[in-house]
């Protein structure tokens, strides 16, 4: 046996390095969680918006530092996996980025014998892009009726198919659309606000991200897309949307927040809690963290917007979790 | 050391043992993929049977409005894939496959198209014309060009070349023009040229010296490009299409989607037909040739019929990729639900569709049970064809076994 070990010193050392701050990252969480009383253990299952899944994994890890025992666990496969999941039990907790249909909540009424318990979580918006140069400032709900479907159910007296149609000189020629694909929250939203529920023109170009869509965008003088806030790059350009009355709304999270910019949603989180029942450590402290400041300032920080104040508050004492946390 | 020789008694038991073993586990495995394939279209049909036999309180869907999208639809919701839509309640859902089949199709045609001419003139020449030591250098690039994986082809033609070739749409129609006559005119040249020359340039390396002639057809196209753009379509080739003929020019369109999916199938191919080619005995080139016939009339009358079996089975195992094929669709055409004849315009396959939608549709809702009934569409269509493919390749087999073809 010739196998010593100890034969590279350097690479032991190495090694050695590389562990002392794991230790010391423990050490300061174990003293965190003696700040807040016992140890709280357990797995936190969810299942849902993949739109949120990057605020869910951000928020998880935030959870993770407060207390260590507590692990979540993330499948993120769109909103329609996470009321199926909650209905046959395997999750408490589903993310998703539209409210839940009538059919959806039904179908947990049935099953549980009360309705899912529904927070606001996060607010998004979509915003229309164009390629960077695009002189355009904003467009009105009937011009984007006009300009994405063929069904101009908002009330646009034709359809609009070329950039000169929108008063433009520069560019030329005809509007190539890009969005996200049928299913996805995201284009249900656009499909409900934008073109009062009618149908899109079947040449646009259906992508599976919102980052696709503004890739695509980018690079392309002559489109127009919709996407989620948190994915705007420099290479497009946001347009602002027109009132019925005129005013130029940019889609900046103040507005948002007001909900003063028309294409705004709610990003919510579907919990199952049997009525009088208090919530599950686990699920508690996940919750305490998503409403907390903290927690809001990782919505921010994603791209999204945080919640107003009050209804921060008001939903924090209907769970009845500390005041200011 | 070593054992001694178990008698022969005992070794011939032994070894007839293994032969029985190893054809229980083959026969096990061949009858396992035959369940697991009937298993798969079972699946999907079962899953499909409650779209047109409800059981609850839900509508059946009609197949007419699969196919047309409801006869009640008006002209410009005919074949319309939105299957999410909200609908008033007179409406008729726009739930037509007709599309998604059609930009199915259309994308393995264009690929076909692009990949058939190209693989089976490669693979002619490489078994018949080309010096061993070029073939066999050849062979295995190609081969290497298979295992490229279908995201990265997609991946490079969607994000790369489909807006390189719409910034350059002239150029690029100008080296299409320029890229048939181009070879020809060389051949031309060729069979004129001095024979010192013509010996420099042996036929069995045109796959080499003819490189640097079609590195000056493009160049060529590049420099013509302005001339032909200003001469023949009014200074502007996008602005042509668009307002004199009427075309819509996608960024990634039908034909991005034929030359990246033509790209993939192409190494197959012509692996098989080169192989079929070079299966055909060369007793039957060579008494062809003794008896006067040229190099061409030996390829053209006795080895491609005697290999044509392989072949067909080689465009078939090409067609069938082609409209399985997904990643490639999904990113480099746009997903446009889309029925036009228009090669510059977006198209969106079923396999694509499923890939997309599939994730984000509830389990059992009509959406689901929609999306199944396009993969079952898929299978069938894949099932069919390769049994056409089979059914014909030994019919063809059994004609021409006569002459001695192999493949």
């Amino acid at each position: 046996m010739s196998a010593v070990p100890f034969r590279r010193p350097l690479l032991w050392l190495l090694l050695i390095a590389c562990c002392v701050p794991l230790f010391q990252v423990q050490s300061q969480a174990q003293a965190d969680d003696r700040d807040s009383g016992e140890a709280i253990v357990g797995t936190l299952g969810t299942m849902g918006s993949d739109t949120m899944a990057g605020l869910m994994l951000r928020w998880g890890e935030a959870l993770a530092r407060r207390h260590p025992g507590i692990r979540l666990q993330l499948q993120a496969s769109g909103s329609a996996s996470a009321p199926p999941a909650l209905v046959a039990g395997t999750t408490r907790l589903g993310p998703m980025s539209r409210p839940m249909s009538e059919v959806e909540r039904r179908a947990f009424v049935a099953r549980h014998g009360y309705p899912p318990r529904e927070l606001t979580v996060a607010r998004d918006a979509l915003v229309v892009v164009v390629h960077r140069h695009n002189p355009l400032a904003g467009l009105g709900r009937r011009e984007l009726d006009a300009v994405f479907s063929d069904t101009q159910r908002c009330g646009a007296p034709a359809a609009i198919r070329d950039w000169q149609a929108l008063g433009l000189d520069w560019p030329e020629g005809r509007i190539r659309l890009h969005g996200r694909n049928a299913a996805s929250g995201t284009q249900a939203l656009f499909r409900r606000v934008a073109l009062c529920g009618g149908l899109f023109r079947p040449a646009i170009n259906e992508h599976p991200g919102s980052a696709a869509v503004v890739a695509a965008v980018a690079e392309d003088p002559r489109a127009i897309g919709y996407a989620g806030l948190n994915h705007l790059t420099p290479g497009v350009k946001a347009l602002a949307h027109r009132d019925d009355d005129g005013t130029l709304r940019a889609p900046d999270p103040e507005a948002v927040r007001r909900g003063e910019y028309a294409l705004s949603r709610e990003l919510y989180l579907y919990l199952n809690l049997p009525p009088g029942e208090a919530l599950p450590p686990p699920e508690r402290a996940f919750l305490d963290l998503v409403l907390s400041p903290a927690g809001q300032a990782i919505v921010e920080e994603l791209g999204f917007v945080a919640l107003p104040e009050a209804q921060r508050r008001r939903q924090r004492r209907a769970l009845s979790l500390a005041d200011g946390g | 050391m070593l054992d001694s020789p178990p008698p022969t008694a005992v070794r011939r038991r032994l070894r007839q043992g293994r032969d029985r073993l190893a054809t229980a586990l083959i026969t096990a495995g061949g009858i396992g993929v035959i369940a697991a394939l009937l298993a798969i279209g079972l699946f999907l049909a079962v899953e499909v049977v409650p779209l047109f036999w409800p059981s609850g309180e839900a509508s059946a869907i009609s197949p007419e409005a699969l196919w047309s999208g409801g006869e009640a639809a008006e002209d410009a919701s005919r074949h319309r894939w939105a299957p999410t839509a909200t609908l008033a309640p007179d409406e008729t859902p726009r739930i037509s496959l007709a599309p998604l089949a059609w930009g199915t199709l259309e994308a393995a045609a264009w690929a076909l198209v692009i990949a058939v001419p190209l693989a089976l003139g490669a693979a002619a020449h490489s078994s018949l014309f080309m010096s061993r030591r070029l073939r066999s250098r050849l062979k295995p690039t190609l081969e290497l060009m298979e295992a490229l994986p279908g995201v990265v082809v997609g991946f490079v033609a969607g994000l790369v070349l489909a807006p390189w070739v719409e910034r350059h749409l002239a150029e690029v129609a100008a080296a299409l023009l320029l890229l048939v006559p181009g070879p020809l005119l060389a051949g031309g040249l060729w069979s004129r040229l001095p024979a010192p020359w013509r010996e420099a340039l042996p036929l069995g390396w045109a796959g080499l010296w003819l490189v640097p002639w079609l590195a000056l057809v493009l160049a060529a196209s590049v420099w013509l490009a302005p001339w032909l753009e200003a001469v023949a379509f009014d200074g502007d080739l996008r602005r042509f299409l668009e307002l004199r003929l009427g075309l819509d020019i996608a960024v990634r369109n039908a034909l991005i989607v034929g030359a990246a999916m033509g790209f993939a199938v192409m190494p197959s191919v012509y692996a098989l037909a080169e192989d079929a080619l070079s299966g055909v005995p060369s007793s039957l080139a060579e008494g062809a040739q003794a008896l006067g016939a040229t190099r061409w009339q030996t390829f053209w009358k006795v080895v491609l019929p005697a290999a044509s079996p392989g072949i067909f089975s080689a465009v078939m195992i090409g067609a069938g990729r082609a409209v399985g094929e997904t990643m490639i669709v999904l990113m480099a055409s746009g997903n446009a639900a889309l029925m036009t004849l228009n090669p510059l315009d977006g198209l969106r396959s079923l396999a694509a569709t499923i890939a997309i939608e599939l994730p984000e549709a509830g389990p059992g809702g009509v959406h689901y049970q929609l999306l199944l009934l396009a993969a079952l569409a898929l299978f069938v269509f894949t099932f069919l064809v390769n049994t056409l493919a089979e059914l014909v390749r030994t019919r063809l087999r059994r004609r021409y076994r006569r002459l001695g073809g192999g493949a």
